[in-house]
């Protein structure tokens, strides 16, 4: 019984610095588990202290991603083992791209009952890749997950749906990706972290995986920060709250938006 | 030499962090100062997240850790503005770890295990504060018991923890050293009884008087051997004032973060007040403070750790602490004005506070007794 | 891969579709949907100005829609339409993740604007979390596109007929129980204004603050991520950002919100945008038309009075 966490070791486009032209430059940003991947890490382990199921971490990208610091990070988030590809051909890759070679490391791993993700990465923010990597594999893909757990010859898992929170069982494998709030994920602690160094972590190479390349591919264009949106930026001192607010309302009258 | 961190001590910090945001935010501390109660419900959390076994052998259910990232740590816990909230019950315990018997090491092991207070030292006496020998508590050994008479004072954390430990004399012997003991008393024996402190500073900490009249207990109370008291007590004095020094550390960092954006934000006379070169004046000095007491604290625990003798590096770095961290905050106070006075404000608590360390754990003026004594033997 | 003229809408058991057919009717004439769930949803579609449905079938008792998903990428890659587009909300992602997978293409997500030139698709998009835009052509295949989904108007067009095709869904999961939720549905994407509250608020109870100033002027309540869940003072369907709503009302306040990218990118197109915040150096005082720098605990209140009807 192994459940698989595909999680994303990225930096947050707050801390990148956006040309006139548009290119974005991480350079200066540190890379952190993505924010909202805790609560996958989380849910696989109650899952596996429930279970005794392995719990295997995964993670694909450029060459950057593995870092001893981004390993132990990972570790010390209640896996048992981690692997990785990290490879510059994949700088850029598009969710497609990752969910390929993704799809390919689970295959190999063999006999995974799970893979839990995160709700988005937060850099991309898209909310595509899991839901691809369940098409590349062949298995139902489920999002936003609020519960997981073992039953009789499977799972039981919660979802957020329109109309409320639907109830599911699950009696084969499944790409599962949990909404931000699911469980709150505990902080990792010092028997963890202080252990991490010592589980395994075997690093993949992209040319030994068996990777469906890209049909459709995108030509860039062209780049460019978005519009400032010509705000007006009037700031108007707050500090007697009255006059700040007749203003306000003064000026919102004007421009008849009240 | 390397200043930066470990991984294992940035994911550390990261998970402190995290544990700090969730747990112990400011209105969580200012509630405990104002009602004078202890940060337990942190100190669990704390526990669970392993950090509370921290430095001990893993047959005890602790994680064996360096002194270095212990400070980190200790160092963290106070930036956060809040006092004695770590380090002080992990280093205390070291005395049993070293001294006790295989029953006391579980008991008291297990105890901090489990987020619990184990002891509180009972040193202190009316009559014996600075001067400890003078201490006039006995304890008379008879037919396989121990009976304590006495009055301990100035106590801190006796009424959230199991035991005390007592420090006595056990025999009438002429040399004052070799005349204590150290016992590990229970507080609900029959015979102590406790009498609460009022105080104006460390108000998460409980402060009392302790009166023990006629406590009997086994002697496997004892800690260590007979007569031995005040050397075993000295072996661990100096990671105390460590522990101490790392926290006057992190809660003067808090007071000089706390007063250098109140002076940038603060506006007077048409300018921020931090444009006038009175203020940018103490705000420098006070980052000068920061960063030698911070390098004291980190050159002394690597000192620990590399088995190098402190000999009177312990007492220079905690007298330079507890002194230049309450400049810190009194500096903090100048600088908040007529705010910093009002009850409930963070800068009147790292004030009060930090004026507690000057004493606590070692007065200022018996750090220059330790280290006098000791520069003048070094240099015949 | 050679594409047809066409445009194809993945309908996902949703019949507010008609976002998607407006958006699909500006790229080609011809429009195709497959539409995975009741044949209630399938007639539906079949009404909202699609040229034709083709539906996989009433779902056997407890199959949930994402069962169909490998069979609504197969009856897509059949189609090879230069265009596929999907919500981006729930189901969507997961049918639009499996014509990913098989025809080997990216699903372009964060879209601003798609136009065609020919069987060409190029498409300007929003990228990493809204800080920079970039436009990108298609090549090799189907443009696979996420859009919001949703009704944009009343859907119109004579009903077309509904073609069942065989399916063979993923047996995998089965559907126990829904339970449902007790509040009203919220429509933030309908308000003319819209009053919003992020981490400056300290506590639950002083939401009361904000919903009377939200009742004086009108609007309807939102939040920023960080209410929403973890804190969870506000229900989800309120948060405003990359990872909830976008919306464009005609005038939004956003009260204690520090104006980080992952948020403001929810309301780019805002007709005019009032901040309140007690942090000068707040970023979301760039963003804004009008702003107040103080302390949200008394402005806000200073604002409900200014606000309320004069005797």
């Amino acid at each position: 019984m192994t459940i698989v966490v595909a999680y994303k070791w990225a930096p947050n486009p707050q801390d990148a610095a956006v040309g006139s032209d548009g290119s974005v430059d991480f350079s200066r940003a540190k890379s952190a588990i993505s924010e909202y991947d805790p609560v996958a890490f989380e849910l696989a382990r109650q899952v596996a202290e429930a279970t005794g199921a392995e719990v295997v971490g995964v993670t694909v990208g450029d060459a950057s991603i593995d870092t001893s610091l981004a390993r132990k990070a990972a570790l010390s988030r209640g896996l048992d083992r981690l692997v990785i590809v990290a490879d510059d051909r994949l700088a850029g890759a598009d969710s497609t791209r990752l969910a390929a070679v993704l799809a390919a490391v689970v295959r190999g791993i063999g006999d995974v009952d799970l893979v839990l993700a995160g709700e988005s990465s937060v850099d991309v923010t898209e909310g595509q890749v899991a839901m691809t990597l369940a098409g590349q594999l062949g298995w139902l893909g489920l999002n936003a997950v609020s519960s997981v757990s073992a039953t009789d010859g499977g799972y039981a898992i919660e979802r957020d749906v329109p109309s409320g929170t639907a109830s599911m069982v699950l009696t084969g494998p499944a790409v599962l990706a949990a909404t931000t709030d699911a469980v709150l994920s505990r902080v990792p602690g010092m028997k963890d972290i202080l252990g991490a160094a010592k589980k395994p972590v075997e690093v993949l190479s992209l040319d030994m995986l068996d990777v469906s390349s890209a049909q459709v591919t995108l030509t860039a264009v062209s780049a460019s920060r978005p519009a400032a949106g010509n705000r007006q930026r009037v700031i108007i001192d707050g500090s007697d709250p009255t006059a700040a607010a007749a203003e306000l309302v003064g000026a919102l009258r004007a421009a008849k938006v009240l | 030499m390397d200043f930066g961190l470990t991984d294992e001590q940035e994911l550390l910090l990261d998970s402190l962090r995290e544990l700090l945001e969730r747990e112990c935010p400011e209105s969580y501390i200012a509630e405990l100062d104002r009602t004078h109660q202890a940060p337990t419900s942190f100190r669990l959390a704390l526990h669970e997240a392993g950090f509370a076994s921290l430095g001990f052998p893993e047959e005890y259910g602790g994680t064996p850790c360096d002194a270095v990232t212990l400070m980190m740590l200790t160092e963290r816990v106070s930036q956060q503005g809040l006092n004695n909230g770590y380090g002080i019950e992990l280093l205390q315990a070291k005395d049993i770890l070293e001294f006790g018997s295989q029953e006391q090491k579980a008991d008291i092991l297990g105890l901090l295990a489990a987020g619990a207070v184990p002891f509180a030292l009972g040193f202190t006496e009316p009559g014996a504060g600075s001067d400890n020998s003078a201490m006039t508590t006995t304890a008379v050994h008879r037919d396989g018991t121990v009976t304590f008479n006495g009055t301990k004072t100035l106590i801190t954390n006796a009424l959230d923890a199991k035991y005390l430990l007592v420090m006595a004399k056990s025999s009438d012997g002429d040399d004052e050293r070799t005349a204590i003991s150290m016992y590990l008393v229970p507080m609900d024996a029959p015979g102590v009884s406790t009498n609460k402190l009022e105080k104006i500073v460390w108000n998460t900490n409980d402060s009392c008087e302790i009166f023990m009249d006629d406590v009997t207990v086994p002697d496997s109370c004892l800690v260590g051997r007979q007569g031995n008291g005040f050397r075993q007590l000295m072996r661990n004095l100096d990671l105390e004032r460590l522990v101490i020094a790392a926290t006057c550390l992190g809660l003067a960092q808090c007071a000089f973060d706390d007063a250098a954006t109140y002076a940038s934000q603060r506006v007077q006379f048409g300018k921020p007040i931090g444009s006038f070169q009175l203020i940018q004046l103490k705000l420098t000095d006070m980052a000068i403070k920061l960063e030698n007491i911070r390098n004291f604290v980190y050159k002394t625990s690597w000192m620990v750790d590399q088995g190098i003798p402190l000999r009177s590096q312990g007492a220079l770095c905690k007298r330079y602490a507890a002194m230049a961290a309450f400049e810190v905050a009194d500096d903090a106070m100048q600088i908040f004005g007529g705010i910093g006075v009002n009850a409930g404000t963070r800068v009147s608590r790292l004030w009060r506070d930090l004026r507690g360390h000057r004493f606590g754990g070692g007065t200022d003026e018996i750090m220059v007794h330790i280290a006098g004594r000791q520069i003048i033997r070094e240099h015949r | 891969m050679n594409v047809s003229s066409q445009t194809w809408i993945v309908v996902a058991d949703d019949p507010a579709v008609t976002a998607l057919v407006v958006a699909a009717r500006a790229l080609s004439a011809e429009v195709t949907a497959v539409v995975a769930g009741r044949r209630a949803t399938a007639e539906s579609v079949a009404a909202a100005g699609v040229d034709r449905v083709l539906w996989l079938g009433e779902p056997a008792e407890g199959t949930p829609v994402e069962a169909y998903a490998p069979d609504v990428a197969r009856t897509v890659a059949d189609g090879a339409p230069r265009a596929v587009l999907g919500s981006s909300d729930g189901a969507g992602r997961v049918m639009l993740g499996a014509i990913a997978a098989l025809l080997q293409a990216p699903v372009l997500s964060g879209v601003i604007a798609v136009e065609h030139d020919g069987d060409q698709i190029g498409v300007t998009r929003s990228v990493f979390g809204g800080v920079a835009e970039r436009r990108d052509l298609v090549t090799g295949g189907p443009a696979i596109i996420a859009l919001a989904g949703g009704d944009v108007g009343d859907p119109s067009g004579a009903a077309v007929p509904v073609e069942e095709v065989t399916a063979n869904p993923l047996t995998t999961g089965r559907l126990t129980g829904v339970r449902k939720k007790e509040k009203a549905p919220v429509n933030l994407g309908a308000a003319r204004t819209v009053v919003a509250v992020g981490r400056g608020l300290k506590a639950k109870a002083d939401l009361a603050l904000i919903t009377g100033l939200a009742d004086a002027i009108g609007g309807e309540l939102a939040c920023s991520r960080p209410l929403a869940e973890g804190v969870d003072w506000i229900p989800k369907e309120r948060n405003v950002g990359i990872s909830g709503q976008q919306i464009a009302p005609e005038l939004y306040v956003a009260i204690g919100i520090s104006g980080q990218l992952q948020h403001m990118v929810g309301v780019r197109d805002a007709g005019v945008i009032v901040a309140v915040n007690s942090d000068k150096a707040a970023l979301i005082f760039k963003q804004c038309d009008y702003g107040i720098v103080g302390d949200l605990y008394t402005v806000v209140p200073a604002l409900t009075a200014a606000l309320a009807p004069k005797p």
